[in-house]
């Protein structure tokens, strides 16, 4: 851990939004207290060691008339690395774990995120995992919404 | 995406999506490289913000490596009556950085989704204890990763 408390002071507020100024860094640098050219330095230094995945845009797959669902599929142990190949070659797939229930045994083992241009290619590409692999997907798409905004606690 | 405001939109978007320029004037920058004056930039990504498409012009952390190791998918069973209320109340818990309802199966019951994260596992189970005794809930599944085959941001 090689932050100062400086860094983490411009890492917290990166997680809301960035100024829509000219110069957004220097308005950062008015709220914190911390002048401009060092926080372009750090935040640079913080993408190049990979502190900050990005600095971009967070889109909001559905309002872009992107459908996206959570899926879920019981992978035998032996087929693991295989199937994490297939699953993981769609480009609209963003996540793709291995998971296993701490106090209750579940029935799938492996939970991805997929998106698609819309519901019928959503659709056909979870069916083409299932003839690719012969297993069955799960879809659980979101059907409320509480809360989305990974903001974490900096400290 | 038919009409050529939106086009305009998905290409900046496509452009920016990567990483936007860290400097001084970054919107200048875009403007620059894709032929629009900066105000134009600055309004469109206002507009796309306002609109929802876009959810937040911010950094993503890599969480694990400044030290947010803990993370916890937590799945509860929830009565249709009170999924209002109960997602309300994991909402807010700082820690709880999802909720969601989903769908469920004759092999899957649990229908709420909270994704918690935390410097460590005790603080993650800390959070589950909060909302069992906030929420009176005792059905659920604590799914932990063994594994992370991807991870990426979302691109269009």
């Amino acid at each position: 851990m090689i932050l100062s408390d400086t860094d983490r002071k411009i890492l917290h507020r990166l997680q809301s939004n960035l100024p829509l100024v000219s110069r957004p860094f220097l308005e950062l640098s008015k709220e914190l207290g911390i002048d401009e050219d060092t926080i372009i330095e750090r935040i640079k230094f913080m993408i190049e060691k990979g502190y900050v995945r990005r600095l971009a845009p967070i889109i909001n797959t559905q309002a872009m008339g992107r459908e996206a669902t959570l899926a879920a599929v019981k992978v035998p142990e032996d087929r693991i690395d295989e199937v994490g190949a297939i699953i993981n070659s769609y480009s609209g797939v963003s996540h793709n774990y291995l998971r296993k229930g701490r106090n209750v045994d579940i029935p799938y083992n492996m939970w991805f995120t997929m998106s698609a241009k819309d519901d019928e290619e959503l659709k056909s590409r979870l069916k083409e995992i299932e003839e690719r692999t012969g297993l069955v997907v799960r879809s659980l798409p979101t059907t409320k919404k509480f809360k989305i905004g990974v903001r974490f606690k900096i400290y | 995406m038919t009409n050529k405001k939106e086009d305009i939109d998905v290409k900046l978007i496509k452009h920016i999506q990567e990483g936007l320029p860290v400097t001084k004037t970054p919107y200048k920058d875009i403007g620059q490289a894709l032929g629009m004056p900066e105000d134009e930039v600055i309004k469109r990504l206002t507009k796309l913000i306002e609109a929802g498409k876009i959810r937040r012009l911010a950094a993503s952390i890599a969480h694990r490596k400044i030290g947010i190791n803990a993370n916890a998918m937590c799945v509860w069973k929830v009565t249709k009556e009170r999924v209002d209320e109960v997602g309300n109340i994991m909402a807010g818990f700082e820690e709880v950085t999802h909720c969601y309802e989903r769908p469920t199966y004759p092999d899957w019951q649990y229908n709420v989704f909270t994704m918690i994260h935390g410097y460590t596992d005790p603080e993650c189970e800390a959070v589950i204890q909060a909302i069992k005794e906030k929420t009176g809930l005792k059905d659920y599944v604590v799914l932990y990763s063994e594994k992370e085959f991807k991870k990426v941001g979302v691109r269009i």
